[in-house]
């Protein structure tokens, strides 16, 4: 499996703040990364920063072995980067059909296309009988998957998904399983932030636990779990 | 994969586009005779429909991708002048300043654009204010090119296919030409791919970002094209006044009135700004026999009436429901 995406050093500061702090990671084409780590832990600065949306300190990233350091997030997307928001932005003003209508206006000027090809996807995340529904309208759980179906609009090689479990009940999350589990054996590479420990140990591959900006661990979801270091981490020194 | 039967009923969407294409129709006809059937409005009409023509085309940039200019008197001015120094000073005919005229414009807002577009929120609607103010100025002051305050008189023009420019049956026609195509040309992009590209920016630049949409782009190109055509209404303009002076054509009471216009017609929709200029210029002109000069009056009833109860404009509360409608009947069909 080749190589999908790889950070190298990355470092953010917002102000005095190091958000993140060398932190590197490497990820295979087909493969399910979890990205765990308490509140506060640079999950999502990491996200942005991987996906363009925030200017690195320093370090660089290589998508495909291409470096795209200072390519710009929209550049990203056409390359192939999938990304959800963590708090869903949906284009509230237009339907459930034009928001993953515009992603996939990326790969044909066709409208007829693009309708098709964003249809099915709201098939798949089970939106399709809304496709004409103002997006504003819709509930937090239908908006996390839209944001989802937008995500896949763009064709990703790498997605990356920021807590698209959240708020969902209990069967929707093994929905998402399955869908995410599908994905990956179509061979895009995934990247996951979530809260929910269970899903994350059953969805991933590989798991990257941060703590104030640095990475602690990595491995297999059971080691990971076993390692003192991410139990410290979580639960605080005097348990470990 | 889910039936067929999500996709909503073709027959009832046909009838209500067939009834709004007639309807635009039917109003189109009954402008195209006008100038027959009431000539005493013809100077109204085309007041009318060179508002037409600028509050579409402001909408490109102000209503379907976000950006609020009140500068857009900047591209009347300069088209205007482009007409009438070009044909006092260097003899050149309509034909010829009208292209330079949109070059210049669409030049100006790249430029413009350039500078602006990386800035968000209220910055660039300070900097259109400003730009305007400085083509107002610099038509005052430059005397040598613009004839300073008293402004200049258009004396003659070329004749295209032998059409009198100065005469108000020609100047009518035009207008209502230009007014369709701005029109004709928002209907068109409004479903393709730059329709939907200038929508996502307006809803939200980081998410249209994520959906490989760049916005500093598709903030240029729409600028661009607004501006261009806003300069070949202001050629227009400047045929219709023939007299131009700085105060009028810089104005930014004229940059508000254009923005107004379509704000209350409906941002972001293909007929909105059409519909806005019709109620504005209709009601100053009803109005003007009741309150002498109570246009500021008309535009704040207007302003506050739309606030109150449709905040998205006449046809932009109307597409609104119209929406929810259609989503109504494909669910209510299985």
């Amino acid at each position: 499996m080749r190589e999908a995406l790889r950070a190298v050093d990355v470092t953010v500061r917002f102000g005095g703040l190091v958000a993140l702090d060398g932190v590197e990671v490497v990820l295979r084409e087909g493969e399910i990364l979890g990205l765990i780590g308490p509140n506060g832990a640079g999950k999502s600065t990491l996200f942005n920063a991987l996906t363009g949306y925030v200017p690195l300190e320093r370090g660089r990233v290589l998508f495909f072995g291409q470096d795209v350091t200072h390519l710009p997030a929209h550049a990203r997307a056409r390359m192939g980067m999938g990304r959800t928001f963590q708090i869903e932005r949906p284009f509230a003003e237009l339907t459930v059909l034009e928001n993953v209508l515009i992603p996939a206006f990326l790969h044909t000027q066709d409208r007829h296309k693009a309708e098709q090809v964003a249809r099915a996807l709201l098939d798949r995340v089970e939106l399709g009988d809304r496709a004409l529904q103002p997006a504003g309208d819709l509930n937090l759980a239908r908006r996390r998957r839209l944001e989802l179906a937008r995500a896949l609009a763009v064709r990703p090689r790498v997605l990356f998904c920021d807590e698209v479990m959240a708020g969902l009940t209990p069967p929707a999350q093994q929905e998402m399983v399955t869908l995410l589990r599908g994905l990956s054996a179509d061979g895009i590479a995934i990247v996951v932030v979530e809260h929910i420990m269970r899903v994350i140990m059953q969805l991933s591959d590989h798991v990257v636990v941060l703590a104030a900006g640095q990475k602690i661990a990595e491995g297999r979801p059971q080691e990971v779990a076993e390692d003192p270091r991410v139990i410290e981490a979580y639960l605080g020194a005097a348990v470990a | 994969m889910r039936p067929a039967e999500v996709i909503p009923q073709p027959a009832a969407f046909a009838v209500d586009r067939v009834l709004g294409w007639a309807a635009g129709c039917g109003v189109l006809v009954g402008i195209a005779l006008l100038p027959q059937l009431l000539p005493g409005y013809l100077n109204l009409g085309i007041a009318l429909l060179v508002l037409v023509g600028w509050a579409t085309a402001w909408d490109v940039l102000g209503g379907w991708t976000g950006q609020v200019s009140l500068g857009h008197a900047a591209f009347v001015g300069l088209g205007a002048y482009t007409l009438g120094l070009g044909a006092n000073t260097y003899r050149m005919p309509p034909w010829v300043s009208a292209p330079v005229a949109v070059l210049l414009a669409v030049g100006l807002a790249w430029a413009w654009g350039r500078v602006t577009f990386r800035l968000r929120g209220p910055y660039f609607t300070l900097s259109t204010i400003a730009v305007a103010e400085i083509l107002r100025l610099g038509a005052i002051n430059e005397r040598w090119l613009t004839g300073g305050g008293e402004g200049i008189f258009v004396r003659e023009l070329a004749r295209p296919l032998g059409l009198d420019l100065f005469d108000r049956h020609v100047q009518y026609y035009w207008a209502l030409l230009y007014a369709a195509c701005a029109v004709a040309l928002v209907a068109y992009l409004a479903p393709r791919r730059f329709g939907y590209q200038m929508r996502a920016v307006r809803e939200d630049e980081e998410a249209a970002q994520a959906a490989g949409v760049d916005p500093v782009a598709v903030k240029l190109r729409a600028f661009m094209l607004s501006a261009g055509l806003v300069a070949f209404g202001g050629v227009l303009y400047g045929a219709y006044l023939s007299a131009l002076v700085p105060h009028a054509l810089f104005d930014l009471r004229l940059s508000v009135q254009i923005a107004l216009t379509a704000i209350i017609g409906g941002r972001g929709t293909v007929w909105g700004p059409a519909v806005g200029a019709v109620l504005i210029v209709l009601a100053a002109e009803l109005f003007r026999n009741l309150f002498a000069s109570a246009n500021l009056l008309i535009y704040g009833l207007l302003i506050v009436l739309v606030v109150l109860f449709a905040p998205r404009g006449i046809v932009g509360q109307w597409e609104r429901w119209r929406v929810r409608r259609r989503y109504a009947r494909s669910v209510a069909g299985r």
